[in-house]
């Protein structure tokens, strides 16, 4: 089987999955104990039949439940995801994703980079020299920054960064580019075009990103740290070495790409944790994204918005299961030829 | 006589953990000459494994070459000297399942080997790869040479591992149970590859395995090794003829139909120790039909027996003239008794 085939079988694959979870989500929204509709009316307008049935059938809860369900996940599949009740009421619910899923996507992508770049050299730089000092001090750095919890670690950062000036004796808000709206809020995505726009940008999300990455680089770090011990060890890691190749070549080309294989599996579920990790982290450094959006939605009990934001996140969730997948493919030509 | 390759003199490699210091390989010397194959046989956990890494380099931490000197066509390689050496000593792993690095193509890690040790590049050294795959009798080697390792059967990969240790113009090959893995026949197929390369090439090979019959037909000179130490050393002939050491007695008689009488193949009891210390005693002693009182107290020495161009060693108080005891029965008598 050949790794376009490979790919396509999973894409297939990624299908049902879809439609199980958006199943899951209209039965549990639509069907559960909570009626819809009665949730998005104030008191008073529970009360009257004439408000109560216009909701009922804006969101189409009088037809037959199946007709409802076609309806609903049919809307879902072609992106109509029609409007808000409580939230932005009366807003259109693809303008509003649209508007706070860049933010989450740029907060994450800082994140998964910043760990994958931090936590795996980390861990391969311990591995390569186990048992040494160095290994010790990175080991233990590594557990103790796993452990600190998002929360705390992002109200300390701010508050850190906040009297910078004091503490360090430079200001956080002027070291390059300048963030004139503040140390947290929203980064302005309109700009990133520009190399300024790009660094403001980039500046604003990093202490989120930082925080919300820090379990992440922890946990790539131990991984990281376990795979090089494995592999340094190979057969054909002497293998080579007897043959003469150079310290350079054994270390970056027979050690790192065998031990990134159980690192990808790592690295892609930490990226699904970073979707629940958002909602904390987005509240506390002020950013409106889609955690936070989420959020909104569940305690103000704005159902169908929820519904649609868990099909987001599902959408989001499977996107990076292919991702992970295509990597797989690139590191390991073992992935999609075995059992052939 | 062709010229001496490999001398291996006093060679003591220990290794420290935590608690105790084992003397993995307590004392061996040996040398291998240009087209001479020596065996080095014994159980798992004599220190044969241990002997080979040595002479490899391969020794790392937590284990470390305590004493004596390992030479290669008189330069001295212990102290970190192998890198002016690699590719001069190959190797043959045990497990080809291991030797190769499965995110490479079989030939990549050939060509990396003609690169260094030949200078080959490009379509240079990919018309050289197919060529040695060819050598060492891989059907369709243009097509194979692009395939990865898991795409081979293990018959196949030995034949690879051969293959680039070829590359990198050998004078000496060390083969680690290089069949142990595989099928009985499969086995005899490379054992018939690895003589008639030999043979063409005149390498120098240091055979290690468990398996008496393989050596007999392999070796030219046989060291038998049991925790960490030779206790005898004879040519082949010599040996299969007139073992002289209680252990190479027990090992030699629980080779299948080798021994007529009885239909229950006789076995060693017991397992080799963990030396941990300096030697007071024999250390085959717990486990030696004709132990007597010294064997409890004296460390054997080696001993030479047979005739004096023969150059046959043991260690073993039964030929040690200064002993009351004889050796035990078949009329195997201690000749001469000089020590060695
Ligand atoms: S020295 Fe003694 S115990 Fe050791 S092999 Fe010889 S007879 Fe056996």
């Amino acid at each position: 089987m050949s790794r376009a085939k490979y790919l396509g079988k999973r894409l297939l694959m990624a299908i049902p999955v879809v439609w199980l979870g958006a199943t899951m989500t209209w039965f549990i929204i639509f069907m559960g104990p909570i009626d819809p509709a009665a949730r998005l009316l104030s008191e008073g307008q529970v009360r009257n039949p004439a408000a109560y049935q216009a909701a009922q059938t804006q969101l189409g809860l009088n037809q037959p439940p199946l007709q409802h369900y076609f309806d609903w996940l049919s809307s879902l599949l072609v992106f109509d995801l029609g409007q808000t009740w409580l939230l932005y009421q009366g807003s259109n619910v693809n303008a509003l994703i649209m508007d706070f899923l860049p933010r989450t996507l740029w907060l994450g992508f800082w994140s998964v980079l910043i760990a994958i770049f931090v936590g795996v050299p980390l861990g391969f730089y311990a591995g390569m020299r186990s048992n040494t000092v160095a290994d010790y001090v990175a080991s233990m750095g590594g557990i103790v920054w796993r452990a600190m919890p998002n929360f705390w670690l992002g109200i300390m950062l701010l508050a850190l960064l906040g009297s910078s000036e004091a503490i360090f004796g430079f200001a956080w808000e002027t070291v390059g580019p300048d963030l004139l709206t503040g140390i947290s809020g929203n980064p302005d995505l309109t700009q990133l075009g520009t190399v300024d726009g790009f660094l403001r940008a980039t500046k604003k999300v990093l202490p989120a990103a930082i925080v919300l990455g820090s379990a992440s680089m922890g946990n790539e770090m131990r991984i990281g740290r376990t795979a090089v011990l494995e592999v340094k060890n190979q057969d054909y890691v002497e293998l080579a070495k007897v043959k003469g190749v150079s310290k350079r070549s054994l270390v970056y080309k027979h050690i790192l790409r065998n031990a990134l294989v159980p690192l990808v599996p790592i690295i892609t579920s930490e990226a699904f944790l970073l979707i629940g990790g958002s909602v904390l982290v987005e509240t506390v450094f002020g950013i409106n994204g889609i955690g936070y959006l989420f959020y909104q939605a569940a305690i103000q009990g704005d159902l169908p918005l929820v519904g649609t934001l868990m099909y987001v996140f599902i959408l989001m969730i499977v996107g990076i299961n292919l991702i992970q997948d295509v990597l797989y493919t690139l590191i390991d030509p073992r992935v999609g030829l075995e059992g052939d | 006589m062709s010229e001496t390759l490999l001398e291996v003199e006093n060679l003591r490699t220990v290794f420290h953990t935590d608690k105790e210091t084992i003397h993995a390989v307590d004392g061996v010397s040996f040398d291998v000459s240009e087209g001479e194959t020596v065996g080095l046989v014994g159980e798992s956990g004599s220190g044969k494994s241990v002997t080979a890494r040595s002479v490899l380099g391969l020794v790392d931490d937590p284990g470390v070459i305590e004493e004596g000197s390992i030479r290669f066509r008189g330069d001295e390689l212990v102290g970190g000297n192998w890198d002016q050496h690699r590719g001069d000593i190959a190797i043959v792993f045990q497990d080809p399942m291991n030797s190769l690095n499965p995110v490479y193509t079989v030939g990549n890690q050939i060509k990396e080997a003609l690169r260094i040790h030949q200078g080959l590049r490009g379509s240079e050294a990919t018309e050289k790869a197919v060529e040695l795959l060819e050598d060492v009798g891989i059907p369709d080697a243009a097509r194979r040479v692009s395939e990865y390792p898991h795409q081979f059967s293990g018959g196949m990969r030995q034949r690879a591992v051969i293959a680039i240790a070829l590359a990198c113009d050998p004078e000496l090959l060390v083969c680690d149970e290089p069949t142990t893995a595989l099928d009985v026949t499969i086995q005899a197929q490379i054992l018939e590859l690895l003589d008639d390369l030999q043979r063409e090439e005149d390498l120098g090979v240091l055979f290690i395995t468990h398996d008496m019959g393989v050596i007999e037909e392999t070796a030219d000179r046989v060291n038998v090794m049991y925790a960490g130490e030779f206790v005898e050393s004879a040519p082949v002939d010599e040996l299969f003829e007139e073992p002289r050491h209680p252990y190479t007695r027990g090992l030699l008689a629980s080779i299948p139909g080798r021994n007529a009488e009885g239909d229950r193949l006789p076995t060693i009891e017991g397992e080799v120790p963990t030396s941990t210390s300096e030697p007071t005693s024999c250390r085959f002693a717990p486990r030696c039909d004709y132990a007597f009182g010294a064997c409890e107290e004296v460390h054997p020495g080696r001993v030479r027996v047979g005739d004096v161009d023969t150059d046959h060693e043991v260690a073993c108080l039964l030929y040690d003239d200064t002993f009351e005891e004889t050796p035990p029965e078949g009329g195997v008598e201690a000749h001469g008794g000089e020590s060695a």
